[in-house]
């Protein structure tokens, strides 16, 4: 049983970094001109250290507890996920919202795409796309009056 | 009933027409990750300065309520919260959703917001100036405490670890100090990048850590989203009316603490609902799973998030302190509209407040035919949608709403390395809840600190200043049988299967 129980190495681990951005807070506390400013972050980078230190000993004992095996999938979609998001994000000051947007929706389609690629599903989910973009575009700029970002290379 | 002659000025088709396009508009709006209650509001009120001022606050009052229970639907369905008073909501709605029951978690949440709606309005009407005194009582210490007390209650509730759950509303705290800080103005934690410069938003964090998770999930393995019934159920309101009436005492006592919290300022619909759900929890029948799916959570959750609307108006009418952030923004409203608010208010401009409160509870009823449709509507939308179509709608939504809280990238960009970071520790127990909450409820909690630590140590007692006034004592009495009593409880068990073994 308590073999099973120090399984959670990731724990521990998650803990120790958890230790070392507590660390970090408190070094960069002492770079403030005020106390005020720095009292309250060192106080919970404390309770931080405390609470990660107690679950590293826990585990130490045979006593923290692993929870249920995480699901198993494609870690390169998972991957590509977060960059497409990432890029499309940070490409947007530059080529606009429209153009870092239709882009970003169409890869992730490609990404999320586990059935096979019908002539249907070819003409119409990039239509659904792009009504969807657009739409929101609509909605959000013209209605809710949020200055999307237009872009560098189309400002003038 | 104070105030009833007052109905019938709400009752005009005119009022009627503004109550029912508020809730509506509030509910879909509140569905979207990224939109809230406050920016929802905040939108159309330059649009009632022209109009009478019972039909702007009627309108207003209407869009609040609606998007407080659109928060339960993205909470139900896609596990993200839609407004952060709806974080209890996921832990039953979306596990409940997952075994194919999302329809019924809906109608259960549309029931129990229109419980929470009414007890608080109604509360509004009759005890507000006395409960005003409430708010009152309580200084920055008792505001540290409250925050600490809500933060123990998550930490308690995620499952696994009560020490990760700890550790999680500590980081919370520390990301909520990143940025300029309030008190003195020092630039904290941004090690020279001008993305934190501007702190981390709330709302772009909560989308982050609750929904990319799930984006990243979801496009790791073929399968639908939620489980997908055969045939049309229509709403289950039968159902869903035997297990509330079955429940009452849970939706009633609920309402109550969704009330009183909505009372105290700043603390909002994310403790009501965390507190509500920890008594549900506490007070559970045999056979009542929390946190599996268990529909009195969401019952919990949601009819004490829809309390605080009326609780949160009771200091906002009354003292003219707002309780939550949508009722800052109405108070401005009502500013703008002549209203002055204080103790006198509801003598000298009984007709308006009346009117208004009259409106709020009619919205509130609107709340359950519109509710149940859109409800209906956005369940079918979700698990009849390819996830090639699904996944990048949301993460495009996730986007675009993060950035319009501030017309920021920067909010954007920290949103999906928060999700990416949450993903990653919550495949080792640390969930997202107790991280959120302490984000939520990091400025109270450093305001409240640091003006104590301050005081004390002004006065040479911070001992005194922290632990000698009694509401502190007693909310630390409640936030350390929180934290104390699992481990209490687990060891009485013990001696006890020990004793019945022997």
């Amino acid at each position: 049983m308590q073999t099973d129980d120090r399984k959670d190495t990731g724990g521990a681990i998650i803990s120790a970094v958890m230790i070392g951005i507590a660390c970090l807070v408190i070094w960069d506390s002492l770079s403030y001109m005020d106390a005020d400013s720095a009292v309250f972050p060192r106080t919970f980078a404390g309770v931080l250290i405390a609470a990660s230190l107690a679950y590293i000993v826990m585990w130490l004992l045979g006593r923290a507890k692993a929870g249920a095996a995480p699901e198993g999938g494609s870690s390169a979609r998972r991957m590509l996920l977060v960059a497409v998001m990432l890029g499309g994000t940070m490409a947007m000051p530059v080529v606009g919202f429209i153009g870092a947007a239709l882009p970003v929706f169409a890869a992730l389609t490609l990404i999320a795409m586990y059935d096979p690629w019908t002539r249907f599903r070819i003409l119409v989910y990039p239509l659904i796309g792009t009504a969807i973009v657009l739409g929101f575009f609509y909605l959000f700029r013209e209605v809710l009056l949020v200055p999307l970002p237009v872009g560098s290379l189309f400002d003038n | 009933m104070a105030g009833f002659e007052h109905l019938l000025t709400a009752l005009t088709p005119l009022n009627l027409a503004f109550a029912l396009f508020g809730v509506v508009a509030g509910t879909v709006i509140g569905a979207i990750p990224g939109l809230t209650a406050t920016m929802s509001v905040a939108v159309l009120v330059p649009l009632t300065f022209a109009m009478p001022t019972s039909s702007a606050l009627i309108l207003m009052g209407a869009i609040y309520t609606g998007a407080i229970y659109g928060g339960a639907y993205s909470a139900i369905l896609l596990n993200t919260p839609g407004t952060p008073s709806a974080i209890a909501t996921t832990f039953d709605g979306y596990p409940l959703a997952k075994k194919g029951d999302g329809d019924y978690a809906i109608t259960i949440a549309c029931l129990a917001s229109v419980i929470g709606g009414l007890i608080g309005a109604v509360a509004l009407m009759t005890l507000a100036p006395p409960l005003s005194e409430v708010a009152l009582a309580f200084g920055p210490v008792e505001y540290f405490w409250l925050a600490i007390f809500g933060l123990s209650l998550i930490a308690a509730l995620s499952e696994g670890s009560l020490i990760k759950g700890v550790a999680g509303g500590a980081l919370g705290l520390l990301l909520s100090c990143i940025g300029v800080a309030e008190v003195a103005g020092d630039v904290r934690l941004t090690f020279g990048s001008q993305t934190m410069l501007s702190g981390i938003q709330i709302v772009a964090a909560l989308i982050g850590l609750f929904c990319i998770p799930v984006l990243i999930d979801l496009v790791a393995q073929p399968g639908h989203h939620l489980k997908v019934d055969s045939g049309s159920r229509g709403f289950r309101l039968g159902e869903a009316v035997r297990y509330l009436w079955g429940d009452k005492i849970n939706a009633v006592r609920s309402a109550v603490i969704g009330t009183v919290v909505g009372i105290l300022p700043g603390a909002g619909g994310s403790i009501a609902s965390l507190v509500s759900y920890s008594e549900a929890q506490r007070t559970a029948k045999p056979g009542q799973t929390y946190g599996k799916g268990e529909p009195g959570g969401i019952i919990a959750s949601e009819s004490a998030n829809n309390a605080t609307v009326g609780g949160g108006f009771i200091p906002t009418l009354v003292l003219g302190i707002p309780g939550t952030p949508p009722d800052a923004v109405i108070l401005g409203a009502l500013l703008v509209q002549g209203v002055r608010t204080g103790p006198s208010l509801f003598a000298n401009q009984g007709e308006i407040v009346y009117t208004f409160i009259w409106g709020l509870i009619l919205a509130t009823i609107l709340m359950l035919p519109t509710g149940l449709f859109i409800g209906r509507y956005a369940y079918r939308t979700i698990i009849t949608l390819p996830k090639a179509l699904l996944v990048p709608a949301i993460a495009f939504m996730t986007i675009i709403g993060s950035y319009a809280i501030r017309n920021n990238i920067s909010d954007v960009i920290i949103m999906i390395v928060l999700g990416g970071f949450g993903w990653i520790i919550g495949r080792f127990g640390f969930t997202a809840s107790p991280i959120v909450l302490g984000l939520i409820l990091g400025p109270i909690a450093e305001s409240g600190f640091v003006q104590a630590w301050t005081i004390g140590r002004a006065t040479e007692n911070q001992m005194g200043m922290f632990f000698g006034r009694p509401i502190s004592i007693a909310i630390i009495v409640f936030t350390l049988f929180t934290l104390l009593s699992p481990f209490v409880l687990a060891r009485l068990k013990k001696i006890k299967d020990r004793a019945h073994a022997d």
